[in-house]
């Protein structure tokens, strides 16, 4: 979020339409959030007989939070641009998030009920 | 006061005990609005649609078709009410809060004796080679949130029998947590103290890796947010694990021979977003307050962008009005992210409310995980509200400019941490 000279697509976002990267970052933050809520409320794609899956909802919802997470780090937070220690930094959890989702979220849905022998000692209280 | 003198007289925080008296205002009147007048019109309305339906029940003659009718106006009528007043309760709260930080701490702040400035000019420029040196007020603040948790089992129950909700009460009970609170305040009242008059000048910069030549500060709200990602991906991974075993509607509309929800009857497992996610009336607060935040993430980078363009010129457009010179611009900017969040928090309440008065309580392991990472993210988003009273006092006060943004921007970090959280707490949740 500090101030950076605009380099790349922000130079020419600036000089093509005149209105900063945060503008249009926000534009686009507001269109995917507009297009999530409409994926997930119509039961079929609007004006088609094409049905919204539950894969489709999966998809659009997991496609538009990369892209809506992507905007606000790389831009509100100005990830783009900070020295990558703060990215380095950002990032440094995700590894955590991901064995805790993989972990605990995904791999196990039985839960306790179902661990391997191995970290199920055999005493009394914990297999019963 | 230029925001290029760094000696604040302590008379100045009588401006944040005035601006407490108006959040208190605001509070009393919304809630005189919204939660009385409005909402016991609403709530007449609501008693005769009641009543209408279970005169219906007893009708002999009345079809289903009636009844659904009846039962939906019934419900509806309901929702309305308990909108008028859980927000006008809800403004009154908060603003409440918001009065008693600004007011305590400004009058603290405003009571001590000014400290001498011998030396350099009235006009601070010689502190500019001041180091601005650690600050005690973070561990005091620490401390009081200890008191205030190790005294909140019993704050509780309580607060519970105060409120004729059972149990009995001492008003000891409530020492613990009050003396923590009074600390937290302190402390936070000596923090503004000592950030107040912070015009830029000797900000700490790491002198070793891996965030050497970085503003110490801004590294520590980094290290800060990393911490908050695994707070809210514990409750993330809770909820997919305990998701992933529900047979919902969708997954057993899914599912095939063999799968452990095939042939499950639809409606076994209710989820927050199977109540929210097919009625566009029940979705709204959900859908406003996602808006709401991505706008307040974007206000918030505007005040910050105000504050470090050197030749910021006021808008020659109606904006004008809002924008008329830097100072207020910054300031109405952080009014402007205040409001939102607080409205996030008012429709956030409302639709906690609907949800358990159609039986989605905290009863269930659907409902607790719900209210458990909404409450969650909520808190943070008030947490954060709160700081933004004080930033808003000292963009009105000493004022915001290029040396001394870093303010904005460090809590921006915090702000748009909260929308990044929301972001995926809102479709995992209300969507999904």
């Amino acid at each position: 979020m500090g101030e950076h000279a605009a380099t790349g697509i922000e130079k020419w976002l600036l000089d093509k339409t005149g209105k900063d990267i945060y503008f249009w970052n926000f534009i686009v933050l507001m269109f995917f959030t507009l297009f999530e809520v409409g994926a997930v409320f119509f039961d079929e794609i609007p004006g088609t007989e094409i049905e919204v899956t539950r894969l489709m909802v999966w998809v659009i919802l997991i496609g538009v939070g990369i892209i809506k997470g992507y905007g606000i780090a790389a831009y509100f937070m100005h990830l783009r641009g900070d020295p990558s220690i703060y990215t380095r930094t950002a990032l440094f959890p995700v590894l955590f998030v991901l064995l805790m989702l993989w972990g605990i979220g995904l791999s196990n849905p039985e839960a306790v009920t179902e661990l391997p022998s191995w970290c199920t000692p055999d005493w009394d209280y914990a297999t019963r | 006061m230029s925001a290029h003198n760094n000696h604040v007289e302590n008379s100045t925080w009588m401006r944040a005990v005035m601006m407490a008296g108006v959040f208190l205002t605001i509070g009393i009147i919304a809630f005189a609005a919204l939660g009385v007048g409005v909402a016991n019109q609403k709530h007449e309305v609501y008693m005769d649609a009641k009543e209408e339906y279970y005169d219906a029940k007893e009708d002999p003659l009345a079809t289903q078709s009636d009844l659904d009718t009846l039962k939906q106006k019934y419900e509806k009528t309901h929702h309305s009410f308990l909108t008028y007043r859980v927000a006008g309760l809800t403004i009154l709260v908060m603003c409440f809060i918001y009065a008693s930080f600004l007011g305590i701490g400004g009058l603290f702040n405003a009571l001590q004796p000014d400290e001498e400035h011998g030396h350099g000019d009235d006009h601070g420029h010689d502190d500019h080679h001041e180091e601005h040196h650690g600050s005690s007020s973070p561990i005091i603040f620490s401390l009081g949130v200890l008191l205030f948790l190790m005294g909140f089992p019993s704050f509780v129950v309580a607060c519970k029998a105060l409120m004729s909700q059972g149990g009995t009460f001492a008003f000891s009970d409530f020492a613990l947590s009050f003396v923590g609170l009074t600390v937290i305040l302190f402390g936070i009242a000596n923090w503004w103290k000592e950030d107040l008059p912070f015009i830029g000048y000797g900000e700490q910069i790491a002198t070793s890796a891996p965030f050497e030549g970085e503003h110490i500060r801004k590294a520590g709200v980094w290290v800060f947010i990393m911490s908050e990602v695994m707070v809210f991906a514990t409750f993330f991974s809770s909820y997919l694990r305990v998701r992933t075993e529900w047979c919902t509607d969708w997954a057993i509309r899914a599912s095939e021979e063999g799968d452990s929800c095939y042939g499950v009857a639809e409606g076994t497992v209710v989820t927050a977003s199977d109540l929210l996610r097919y009625d566009w009336e029940k979705l709204m607060p959900g859908a406003i307050n996602t808006f709401a935040l991505i706008i307040s993430s974007y206000t918030i980078v505007l005040a910050l962008k105000i504050a470090k363009d050197k030749n910021w010129e006021a808008p020659t457009n109606f904006m004008r009005i809002f924008l008329p010179d830097k100072k207020k611009a910054i300031r109405n900017y952080l009014i402007a992210t205040l409001l939102l969040g607080s409205m996030f928090i008012v429709l956030k309440l409302v639709e906690w409310s609907h949800l358990v008065a159609e039986g989605f309580d905290v009863g269930s392991p659907q409902g607790s995980i719900f209210y458990v990472a909404t409450g969650a993210h909520g808190l943070h988003v008030f947490v954060g509200l709160l700081i933004m009273l004080y930033l808003i006092f000292k963009a009105d006060t000493v004022g915001y400019d290029e040396e001394n943004g870093q303010g904005i921007e460090y809590f921006g970090l915090y702000w748009h941490f909260v929308d990044l959280a929301w972001v995926v707490i809102f479709p995992a949740f209300y969507l999904y």
